[in-house]
C-alpha cells in the first residue's frame, strides 16, 4: 500500500484486516523505485497519491501487472499511470439521476451492499463517485453512475494480473457493508480471481 | 508573481491546471521539484491544501524563507502546518460532514474582521463547509474566520483562517480549509465559489507586491 505523507491514516480501513502472512505494508510513494513489487501480491493506490510521479513509472506498474500483480486504485485518473484505461471523464451534475449508482454486475466485494447504499449517505447522493473512465475492451464494469450508466467500478486483466479502479474516493473507506474486508480478501485471492 | 505548490494529485491537477484558474497562476511548482530557483521572483507562494507533509517538512526552510524575507505565504488546510510552520498551533476536530442536515442548522462560523480585504473577494458565505480542526493564532495575528469552542470540550474554539503579519517580515495567511481538494474532486460548490474569489485576489496581490518590491 502506497502512502503519500499521511502514513498513519493511509489505508487504516484495510490494515485492520492484516494478519500473519496477510500483511499490509505501508510504503512511502517516493520510495517506490526501491520497492521490489514482485514480492507483493497487490499494490493499493489511494486517491491522494502523486499521480504525476506514478505516471512516470507507468511502464513498471504495467510490468508488475503483466507478471501477475494486482493493483487496486481509487480516485480520478488525471495522469496515466494505469494501463489500457482512459483519463477521468466528468459527469454532468445538478440532478440526482446524474449521481445514481447502478449495479452492472454482482461481485463479492459489494456483497450485501445495495445500489441505494452506494448512492446515498444519510440521504445525500454523490459520495461514492462523480465521474467515470472509459474502460479497456473486455473489462468488467461492476458499477456505473448516472443516466448514461457511465463506468465507475472497473475490473480488468493486464497480462496475468488484474486491476480494480474505483473512480471515486478511497473505496476501502466507504462505510457500507463489508467493502473493505471483502476487498482485502479479493486482493489476496490470487491473480486468477476476478 | 503567484506560485502554487502542486502535489501531483488528481484534485490538484483539476484545480490548478483546469480552465477556470490556470491563467491565475504565474508559476506552478511540482512540490517534489521545489528548490531555490523555483521561488525566484515569487511574491505570493500558495501551498495548496493536502500537499504531502513529508515534502513540506523537508522543504520548510525554503518555504519559510519566503515569508521571512518579506513575501506572502499562504498555507491551506490538511498540510500538517503545525509540524513545520513555527508558531502554528492546531487542534483536530472530528469532521461533521452533516451539520447542514440537522434541523435549523446554522453555520457556526464567525467573522471578527469583516472589513478585511479577504472578504471583498470571498464573501463570508463562501467560506462555509465542514472543517477538520481549529488554529490558535499567535500573539499579533488576526483571526478572520473563527468557530466557538468544541461542544465536547476538545478545544476552546479557534480560527479557520488567520493572518500573521507580526511574526516575520512577510505575511502568513493560514487556513484549515481545503478548497483545492473539494473543488478538484468536483464536490462541494462552496469550495469552488471560495476559489472563484480567493485565487483572483491572490493573483492581484502577487502583482501589487511585485510592484512594491520593484
Amino acid at each position: 500500500m502506497l502512502t503519500y505523507g499521511h502514513a498513519a491514516e493511509t489505508g487504516a480501513a484495510l490494515r485492520r484486516f492484516a494478519a500473519p502472512g496477510r500483511d499490509v505494508v505501508p510504503r512511502d510513494q517516493y520510495a517506490l523505485d526501491e520497492e521490489p513489487l514482485e514480492h507483493h501480491a497487490a499494490l493499493v493506490i489511494g486517491m491522494h497519491a502523486d499521480q504525476r510521479h506514478l505516471a512516470a513509472r507507468a511502464g513498471r506498474l504495467a510490468g508488475y501487472l503483466a507478471q501477475g500483480g494486482t493493483i487496486a486504485a481509487s480516485g480520478h485518473l488525471a495522469y496515466p499511470f494505469l494501463p489500457d484505461v482512459s483519463g477521468f471523464q466528468p459527469l454532468p451534475t445538478g440532478h440526482l439521476d446524474d449521481l445514481r449508482i447502478h449495479r452492472e454486475a454482482a461481485h463479492p466485494i459489494w456483497a450485501g451492499v445495495s445500489e441505494q447504499d452506494l448512492t446515498f449517505r444519510r440521504g445525500v447522493a454523490g459520495f461514492y463517485g462523480r465521474g467515470w473512465h472509459i474502460p479497456p475492451p473486455r473489462a468488467r464494469v461492476l458499477h456505473s453512475v448516472g443516466r448514461e450508466h457511465r463506468p465507475l467500478d472497473i475490473m480488468w486483466r493486464h497480462g496475468k494480473g488484474r486491476v480494480l479502479l474505483h473512480g471515486g474516493n478511497d473505496l476501502w473507506s466507504f462505510g457500507a457493508g463489508d467493502i473493505a474486508r471483502n476487498l482485502f480478501d479479493w486482493l489476496l485471492a490470487g491473480p486468477e480471481v476476478l | 508573481m503567484l506560485a502554487v505548490l502542486d502535489a501531483g494529485s488528481y484534485y490538484h491537477h483539476h484545480a490548478i491546471h483546469g480552465a477556470p484558474y490556470r491563467h491565475l497562476f504565474d508559476r506552478v511548482i511540482y512540490t517534489p521539484d521545489l528548490d531555490r530557483a523555483a521561488l525566484e521572483g515569487v511574491s505570493v507562494l500558495l501551498v495548496a491544501d493536502r500537499n504531502n507533509p513529508v515534502l513540506l517538512r523537508r522543504h520548510a526552510d525554503l518555504i519559510l524563507g519566503h515569508w521571512r524575507r518579506g513575501g506572502t505565504l499562504v498555507v491551506l488546510g490538511e498540510n500538517e502546518a503545525e509540524s513545520w510552520v513555527p508558531g502554528v498551533r492546531w487542534s483536530p476536530r472530528p469532521t461533521n460532514f452533516w451539520w447542514w442536515l440537522e434541523p435549523g442548522a446554522k453555520p457556526e462560523h464567525q467573522y471578527p474582521r469583516p472589513e478585511h480585504e479577504f472578504f471583498r473577494h470571498v464573501p463570508p458565505e463562501d467560506t462555509v463547509w465542514h472543517y477538520h480542526g481549529v488554529l490558535q493564532p499567535p500573539p499579533g495575528a488576526e483571526a478572520l474566520i473563527t468557530v466557538p469552542p468544541d461542544p465536547e470540550g476538545r478545544d476552546q474554539g479557534g480560527a479557520l483562517l488567520y493572518e500573521d503579519r507580526a511574526s516575520e517580515a512577510g505575511r502568513l495567511l493560514i487556513a484549515t480549509l481545503d478548497p483545492f481538494y473539494h473543488h478538484g474532486s468536483r464536490f462541494m460548490p462552496s469550495t469552488t465559489r471560495f476559489l472563484d474569489g480567493f485565487l483572483p485576489w491572490m493573483n492581484r496581490l502577487a502583482r501589487q507586491e511585485a510592484v512594491a518590491e520593484g
